[in-house]
């Protein structure tokens, strides 16, 4: 299959913090990919990389068309569907209108936008609730609309930061089903999680983030194979046995600001645990 | 190929979006329609009403006076009796000296309510002449009204003293009192015309409730499309799509100067309702005429004032991570309208320099103040045009800068 896109080398720092360090990858058109990795192993800022949000501080990201030529990020944003992990639904419109403000700023027509919608929404059992206001949704109806909005376009690679994060189970697993259903189609999926075993469900392939690194990146079984161990599981912890870093990102605040709140902020140095104030 | 047609479509739908998404909340609407339109209407029926039945009310009062000392002639008697004020006598304090206005122990009384007021009366004989003195409590509303009432009387009483005195010299009271006098009507004698008048009265405050509304009124809609935008997590998908973020910014510019231009307009049409409708023909508040050129230049004065304000404020509420962080940042920033803004108010039109013309703010309230009068100085026009027009490019400049920082997809979500 062909190459969609190219990490070469890719280190996001903010400030002091190196959230994500020299990340090389492939990503074929075609592949669905899971991201696995802990609080902090920087997911999520790898897939803003991916999208455009973030610059990288060092090396490079490129998007390969399907004739082999490499194209600007926002030919990628074209083809890209996003679901954050905060979903980002507005709670005075109704799902439909969210899904269609979307779609409407892909100069995707109402109709053709309308067609693509419902016949997703019948997949997640959402139809009868495509007109109404998302401010009284579950977490589970966010997740559904925000995923019914990422794929309005027909995007050609789907990025997935935590899609069933806070889902009942018969989400959970509609929400895999319609990933499977994308795989079938020939569509990319960027699937983040922090569940080893969904990410065993839905991909073909794992990628291991730890501390900002790629620990390793296979089949379930070439990960199984590499680390000498008989479950994912176990590879799992085998690759990111070392102490995972507490990632306190600093804030972009003036000096002034910190300073300020450094002066407000009782220190602690002295005291033990449990000590009364 | 031009993207210019598309980005258009991107601007217009951002723009709709974040106006559908406003107006859906009811306290909106009231804060943004019903509230501007009207406050004036409210203000020119409510306030003179409140008035009159203050006074009224005022008028109604039976007061108790003490009188201390001489006791003074019918006259003045039967003046505070039709100002229904209720006169007991007593002498005056022992230890009283020349100086009649000292309390002494006479303040309990007031202050207890057993007399609203005293008054100190003291007879010289020699001259027929008198000295007094009001004892009062400034802070009590029925004191005040006893020491207007009694100011008011001794003011009658002391004018037909002096006509008493003047007519047993043989002397006219008019001819002695008041020798210089104006010819005929006052208001006659002015040139300008009632319509230049009332220009001029509302110049002195149309263009500082203009200028307040046009920057309150962004504050809300400014954090709720922005600030309030990152906390709810919202900016992070729709930065993904394929839309500039210069195209995005001038989507919510378009919004909310939509949103605060609507606001500015109707307070206006209130203004001239209450102006047409509920003053009567005799108040200095009447409808200025205009010329077109002069409503048009006014109009794009708003307007530039608006696209400088609009962006400002969209750029400072987009650097918060949080609608209160953003609410604190821009709350005291109306100072910053309101001082220039008041300050504008005092400076003299007549021979007025070029130079203030190009103090942002300022600028807009002079240039609104002169057109309000008719007066349209070309030089004075294009100062403020290209100086407001600098600002507002300078303050749309600054928002696409701020809407290209990395950090406005992080939320505290």
């Amino acid at each position: 299959m062909s190459t969609l896109l190219t990490s070469q080398g890719v280190t996001k720092e903010f400030g002091d913090v190196v959230a994500v360090d020299g990340v090389s990858l492939n990503l074929s058109r075609g592949d669905i990919v899971g991201l696995v990795g802990g609080n902090g192993a920087g997911k999520t800022t790898m897939l803003r990389l991916l999208c455009g949000l973030y610059r990288p501080s060092n090396g490079s990201i490129t998007f390969h068309s399907a004739d082999g030529s490499k194209k600007p990020i926002h030919e990628l944003r074209q083809r890209l569907g996003v679901v954050p992990e905060s979903t980002g639904l507005y709670h005075r419109l109704t799902a439909w209108e969210n899904i269609r403000y979307h779609s409407r700023l892909h100069g995707i027509d109402d109709d053709t936008a309308w067609t693509r919608t419902l016949r997703f929404a019948k997949s997640l059992d959402f139809a009868e609730d495509l007109h109404r206001h998302t401010r009284g949704f579950s977490r589970g109806m966010r997740q559904k609309t925000a995923l019914l909005r990422a794929l309005v376009h027909g995007p050609e690679i789907l990025l997935l930061d935590e899609p069933t994060g806070g889902l009942d189970v018969t989400s959970a697993r509609m929400v895999r089903e319609l990933v499977s259903k994308l795989r079938d189609e020939g569509g990319t999926v960027i699937y983040s999680t922090h569940h080893l075993a969904e990410a065993q469900m839905v991909c073909d392939r794992i990628i291991i983030m730890h501390n900002g690194q790629i620990r390793s990146d296979g089949t379930p079984s070439e990960l199984m194979h590499e680390t000498g161990t008989d479950s994912l599981e176990n590879a799992y912890v085998s690759l990111t046995s070392d102490i995972a870093r507490a990632v306190i990102k600093e804030e972009s605040e003036t000096r002034i600001s910190k300073m300020w709140r450094s002066l407000l902020t009782p220190s602690s140095k002295n005291k033990e645990v449990g000590e009364d104030e | 190929m031009s993207d210019a047609p598309m980005r258009l479509r991107h601007i217009r739908t951002i723009a709709w979006k974040e106006l559908v998404d406003f107006v859906r909340d009811w306290r909106t609407l009231v804060a943004v329609i019903v509230i501007p339109l009207l406050i004036f209407p409210l203000l020119f029926f409510a306030l003179p009403m409140v008035l009159q039945m203050e006074a009224a009310e005022r008028g109604a009062m039976e007061l108790d006076i003490i009188i201390q000392g001489d006791e003074p002639g019918d006259v003045l008697r039967e003046l505070f009796s039709a100002d229904k004020l209720n006169i007991s006598f007593e002498a005056l304090p022992e230890e009283i000296g020349i100086d009649l206005s000292v309390p002494l122990n006479d303040s309990e009384v007031i202050k207890r309510g057993d007399a609203q007021a005293i008054l100190r009366l003291q007879n010289n004989a020699t001259n027929n002449t008198w000295a007094y003195a009001i004892l009062h409590d400034s802070t009590d509303e029925r004191s005040s009204e006893a020491y207007s009432r009694l100011l008011h009387n001794l003011a009658i009483w002391e004018e037909s003293l002096v006509n008493q005195t003047l007519e047993a010299h043989g002397l006219d009271a008019e001819e002695t009192l008041d020798p210089v006098q104006w010819s005929g009507d006052i208001d006659a004698a002015d040139i300008a015309s009632d319509a230049e008048q009332a220009g001029w009265a509302l110049s002195l405050f149309i263009p500082l409730i203009v200028a307040m509304w046009t920057a309150s009124s962004a504050i809300q809609p400014s954090i709720d499309m922005t600030a309030g935008e990152r906390e709810r997590g919202t900016l992070e998908a729709v930065l993904c799509l394929p839309v500039k973020r210069f195209d995005l910014l001038a989507g919510k510019w378009l919004a909310v100067a939509a949103i605060s231009g609507t606001g500015v307009l109707l307070q206006v049409v209130g203004l001239i309702f209450a102006v047409s409708y509920l003053t009567d023909s005799s108040s200095f508040l009447q409808m200025p005429e205009l010329s077109t050129l002069s409503i048009l230049l006014f109009l794009a004065g708003i307007l530039l004032f608006t696209v400088m304000v609009v962006a400002f404020e969209l750029a400072l509420a987009v650097r918060s991570r949080s609608v209160k962080e953003a609410g604190s940042v821009l709350g005291p920033m109306i100072i910053l309208i309101i001082f220039p803004a008041l300050f504008a108010q005092f400076i003299n039109l007549d021979g007025i320099e070029g130079f203030w013309f190009t103090i942002p703010v300022v600028n807009i309230l002079l240039a609104m103040r002169e057109l309000l009068m008719d007066r349209v100085i070309f030089g004075h026009v294009a100062i403020w045009f290209f100086s407001s027009l600098f600002y507002a490019l300078m303050a749309a400049w600054y928002a696409a800068k701020q809407f290209n920082r990395e950090d406005l997809v992080e939320s505290i979500s």
